[in-house]
C-alpha cells in the first residue's frame, strides 16, 4: 500500500514538477528579497499581476506549442508569425483606417493560413517540421519588416486594448491572465477527457499503431499546426493590447520559450506524454525565474544563460526520465 | 565422458533487481555441434546470451571456453575470445559497403592507411567460399534483409568465431531464404564452427540442431541429442505442462459470403479474385514479399486499388481510407505489432478502446467509468496478464501484446478480420491461446482471413487455403486437400 502511495506521488512529481518548481522559487525568492531589502517586495499582489501579466501572451502561444509537441511535431514560425499578424493588424488599422473587428478577422485569416502551410507542409507533403517551420519563420518575419519598414507602430489596439490591460474583479486579475487560464481549462479537458483528445495522445505515442487504429493523423497533425497559427494571433492580438504598440521584436523568441516553457512542463519532446496544463505552469516558471532575479539585481543578460540552462536541465531530466524504461 | 567441450557453463546466475533472470544454469556445448536453445519467452534465452556475449555479467558461476574460465566484460572481449552473436534486429551500418561491414571494428591496414583492396579481396573469398551471391561493394542498405542476416555471418566468419550465436535469425526469413541459412549454418558446422541457434520454430530445431538445451523460467530443464526428442516432448519441456491440442480448431457454422474480391491490382498484386464466407478462416499462404499484406492493404483502404472489385455483404464497396473500412465492421491485425499493432507509451485500457472510442464516449467525451470496466472486461476475456490495467503495453510480453490488439478488434466488434502474421515472436504457449481466441472468434460469427508464413498454422486452423506468389494467385486448397508439399509446390 505505502509503495502504491509512493508511485502515486513520483507520479504526481512526474506531471507536475514545474508546479513544485514555482513553489520552491516562491519560497526562496521571498526569503531572499526579506533578506535583502528588509520588506518584502517579490510575494506582493503588483508583483505577481506583472509576472502573469507578461507569462500570459507566450504561455498563450505555448499552449499551441505544446499540443503540437504531445503530437511529436513543433512549430519554429510561432514567434514571427504573432509578428506578422501583429504588423498587418497594426498597418490595417493605423495607416489603412480599417475598423477593429475587420482588421481582427483578417489577423485570424492569416494566423489560420500560415498555420495550414506549416501543416500541409509537414503532414502531407511530409517536409521535416523543423526545415518548414523554419521557412515560415523567415517569411514571416520578412513580410512584417516590409510591410512597416521595420518602424514601430505606435497607438494600436486602442479599441480592444482591455484585452492586454484591463483588469477584473477589484482591479485584482487581468483579463488577459483570465484568458489564458480560461484556454488552458479547456485545453486541458479537451486533450484528456475527450475522443480528439485520446487520438492526440495515440498520434503522439505512434504515428502507426494510431493509423492502424483507423485515426486520421494526416489530419489531426495538420489540425494541430492550424490550432498553433490561431493561439499564435490571439497571443499577438493580446499583446499589442498590452503594449499599445507593434513592432517587428513583437513575439521574438516566442517559438523558443514556448517549446521551454512545455519541456519544463512535462510534456515530452518524443511525444504522447505530458499535460498541457503543465505547459503553463513552465511558463509561469520561467517568468518567475526572471522576475526574482531582476529584482535581486541579476544581470539581465543573465538570463538567457539562465534560460539555456534551464532548457538543458529539463531535457536531460526528460530523457533520463524515458531512458529508465528501457 | 570422452566428449568435447568447446563452452561450458557451470551454474551461471543473474539477477536483476525482483528478477532471477538465471537461476544456476550449467549448459555444455559440444565442438562443431548445432546447439539448439529453446525456451518460452522470458525463460532467460535472452540474458544467457547477453551473459555469453559479455553484455551481461553473471552474479554466479563461470563460462568455461576451451576449458579456460573466462569474464568477459564487455562484447568486445567476448569477440576477442571468438564468440560472436548474430542479433534477432540486424545491425550493420547500412550506408557502407558489404566489405566495409565485414570489417567493422577489424579493419584491415597497410601501413598507416586502410587497405580498401585486401579488405574486399578478403571479403570476396569468404563471399565465394559460402557459395553466396553478393556484390562485395553494394551497399547494405540495398539488401534484403536475408542478404543482410548473412553480412552479419560473415562479419563473424571473419572474426575467426569459434561460436557463433544465432538469435532467431528465421523470423524475417522466406523459406526459401532459409534453405540458404540452414546450408550456410551447416557448411560453418563441417568446418568446426559451433552454433548455439535460438529459435521459437521447433521444426527448424529438429531440421537443424544436434543437440537441444531447454531453459525455463530461468532454470536449465534438459540437454538432449535431438534424437531422443518429438516435438511433443519439447513443447513440454518448455511450458511444464501437458499442452493440449495445439490447433483447437473446430469447423465453424460457414454461412453466405461476406466478401469478395474480384481482380484485384495494385502494385504487383495482379488480378486477386476470391471470396470468403462468413464464419470462415481463410489463410493467405505465400513467402514473404509474395503480396500478402499489400493485398489486404488494398481491401482495407489503406492503399488504393488500380481496379478490381470489392464486394462486403454482397454491396460493392469503396474504401478512402481505412477508417471507412473499420467502419464497416472490418479490422486488421497488423504485421509489426510493436509499431503497428499498439502505442507502447499507452495503458492497455487505452489501447483496448483506441479503434473503438465512440463506444466509451458521448457527446464526444470519453466515460473514464465505463471504459475502465469494459476495457478490464475484454482483457480478462482473453486472458490478458498484466500488473494493472494502466500498465504501459511496451511492458507485457509479446504474447499479452498480441492479445491486447486482438482485444481491440474485438472491442471495435470488428466482423471481418485480417490477422497478418499473428503469432510472429510469441511463443508456443502464448500460440495456443491466441489460437483459441481464434476458434472463439469464428465461433462467435466472425470471419477471419489469416495471412501467415507458418504452414502448420495455416493447415491446422484454416477451412481455406489461397496462395499467392510475385503478387499473383497460384490456386486455392481446401483444409482437406491442403499439404505443406502441395502449398510449397504451388508457392515456386
Amino acid at each position: 500500500m505505502s509503495t502504491q502511495a509512493g508511485k502515486t506521488i513520483k507520479t504526481f512529481l512526474k506531471n507536475w514538477i514545474s508546479l513544485v518548481g514555482i513553489l520552491l522559487l516562491i519560497v526562496v525568492f521571498s526569503i531572499l528579497s526579506q533578506m535583502r531589502f528588509g520588506a518584502q517586495y517579490f510575494l506582493t499582489l503588483t508583483n505577481w499581476k506583472t509576472i502573469l501579466l507578461q507569462t500570459s501572451t507566450v504561455a498563450i502561444v505555448a499552449l499551441g506549442q505544446s499540443i503540437m509537441l504531445m503530437t511529436g511535431n513543433f512549430d519554429l514560425s510561432l514567434g514571427r508569425m504573432l509578428c506578422l499578424v501583429s504588423c498587418v493588424g497594426a498597418v490595417l488599422m493605423r495607416n489603412l483606417g480599417w475598423p477593429t473587428i475587420p482588421a481582427i478577422l483578417v489577423m485570424f485569416l492569416i494566423g489560420i493560413v500560415v498555420g495550414s502551410i506549416n501543416g500541409a507542409l509537414v503532414s502531407y507533403v511530409r517536409v521535416p517540421a523543423m526545415i518548414a517551420t523554419l521557412g515560415t519563420q523567415y517569411i514571416c518575419y520578412g513580410i512584417s519588416k516590409l510591410i512597416t519598414q521595420a518602424v514601430p507602430i505606435p497607438k494600436v489596439a486602442e479599441g480592444f486594448s482591455w484585452l492586454g490591460r484591463g483588469y477584473i474583479l477589484n482591479n485584482t486579475i487581468p483579463v488577459s491572465v483570465i484568458i489564458m487560464l480560461a484556454l488552458y481549462i479547456a485545453a486541458q479537458f479537451i486533450t484528456t477527457k475527450t475522443r480528439i483528445g485520446r487520438s492526440l495522445y495515440a498520434v503522439g505515442g505512434s504515428r502507426e499503431a494510431a493509423f492502424f487504429s483507423g485515426i486520421n493523423v494526416k489530419r489531426i497533425q495538420f489540425g494541430t499546426f492550424v490550432l498553433g497559427g490561431i493561439l499564435a494571433t490571439f497571443g499577438g492580438l493580446v499583446l499589442m493590447a498590452r503594449l499599445g504598440s507593434v513592432a517587428v521584436t513583437n513575439g521574438e523568441n516566442y517559438e523558443f520559450d514556448a517549446v521551454i516553457g512545455s519541456i519544463i512542463g512535462g510534456v515530452s519532446l518524443t511525444g504522447g506524454k505530458g499535460y498541457v496544463l503543465g505547459t503553463m505552469f513552465g511558463c509561469i516558471f520561467l517568468n518567475v525565474l526572471f522576475n526574482g532575479f531582476s529584482q535581486l539585481g541579476v544581470d539581465p543578460f543573465v538570463q538567457d544563460v539562465l534560460k539555456g540552462i534551464v532548457l538543458v536541465l529539463a531535457v536531460v531530466l526528460d530523457v533520463l526520465s524515458n531512458r529508465k524504461k528501457d | 565422458m570422452g566428449k568435447d567441450y568447446i563452452l561450458s557453463l557451470q551454474g551461471i546466475s543473474k539477477e536483476f533487481p525482483g528478477v532471477k533472470a538465471l537461476d544456476n544454469v550449467t549448459i555444455e556445448v559440444e565442438r562443431g555441434t548445432i546447439h539448439g536453445l529453446v525456451g518460452e519467452n522470458g525463460a532467460g534465452k535472452s540474458t544467457l546470451i547477453k551473459v555469453l556475449a559479455g553484455i551481461y555479467q553473471p552474479n554466479a558461476g563461470q563460462i568455461l571456453l576451451e576449458g579456460q574460465a573466462q569474464t568477459f566484460s564487455s562484447p568486445i572481449e567476448a569477440r576477442r575470445a571468438g564468440i560472436s552473436v548474430v542479433h534477432q534486429e540486424i545491425k550493420l551500418a547500412e550506408p557502407l559497403t558489404v566489405a566495409e561491414n565485414m570489417f567493422l571494428g577489424n579493419i584491415l591496414m597497410k601501413g598507416r592507411l586502410v587497405d580498401w583492396k585486401g579488405m574486399r579481396k578478403r571479403a570476396r573469398e569468404i563471399v565465394d567460399d559460402l557459395g553466396m551471391d553478393i556484390d562485395v561493394n553494394a551497399q547494405v542498405s540495398s539488401l534484403t534483409v536475408a542478404k543482410k542476416q548473412i553480412v552479419e555471418i560473415m562479419h563473424a566468419i571473419n572474426n575467426n568465431s569459434k561460436i557463433l550465436i544465432m538469435d532467431e535469425p528465421s523470423a524475417v526469413l522466406t523459406n526459401r531464404e532459409l534453405e540458404v541459412m540452414f546450408r550456410i549454418v551447416r557448411q560453418l558446422r563441417e568446418r568446426g564452427i559451433t552454433i548455439i541457434y535460438i529459435s521459437h520454430r521447433l521444426n527448424e530445431v529438429f531440421d537443424l540442431c544436434d543437440n537441444v538445451s531447454v531453459l525455463r523460467d530461468g532454470k536449465h530443464i534438459a540437454t538432449k541429442p535431438i534424437g531422443e526428442l518429438d516435438r511433443q516432448s519439447l513443447i513440454n519441456m518448455m511450458v511444464g505442462r501437458e499442452m493440449g491440442q495445439e490447433y483447437p480448431k473446430e469447423p465453424g457454422t460457414i454461412g453466405d459470403t461476406i466478401l469478395k474480391v474480384e481482380g484485384l491490382s495494385r502494385g504487383f498484386v495482379r488480378d486477386i479474385s476470391f471470396e470468403v464466407k462468413s464464419g470462415e478462416v481463410f489463410g493467405i499462404s505465400g513467402l514473404v514479399g509474395a503480396g500478402r499484406t499489400e493485398l489486404a492493404r488494398a481491401i482495407l483502404g489503406i492503399d488504393k486499388p488500380e481496379s478490381g472489385e470489392i464486394y462486403v455483404r454482397g454491396k460493392k464497396v469503396h474504401y478512402h481510407t481505412f477508417a471507412d473500412a473499420i467502419r464497416d465492421g472490418l479490422g486488421l491485425i497488423p504485421e509489426d505489432r510493436k509499431l503497428q499493432g499498439l502505442v507502447q507509451i499507452m495503458s492497455v485500457e487505452r489501447n483496448t478502446t483506441l479503434v473503438n472510442l465512440k463506444r466509451v464516449s458521448q457527446n464526444g467525451v470519453l466515460r473514464k467509468g465505463l471504459e475502465k470496466k469494459l476495457s478490464a472486461e475484454y482483457a480478462q476475456k482473453l486472458r490478458v496478464v498484466t500488473p494493472s490495467m494502466d500498465t504501459q503495453v511496451q511492458f507485457l510480453s509479446g504474447g499479452n501484446q498480441q492479445k491486447v490488439v486482438i482485444a481491440k478488434w474485438l472491442f471495435q466488434d470488428a466482423d471481418i478480420l485480417f490477422l497478418d502474421e499473428p503469432t510472429r515472436g510469441i511463443d508456443v504457449g502464448a500460440k495456443a491461446e491466441i489460437y483459441r481466441l481464434i476458434d472463439q472468434m469464428v465461433k462467435d460469427g466472425k470471419t477471419i482471413i489469416m495471412i501467415s508464413s507458418e504452414m502448420p498454422e495455416l493447415l491446422g486452423m484454416c477451412d481455406r487455403i489461397m496462395v499467392m506468389h510475385e503478387g499473383r494467385k497460384m490456386g486455392e486448397l481446401t483444409a482437406e486437400e491442403a499439404t505443406q508439399e502441395k502449398i510449397m509446390a504451388m508457392c515456386v
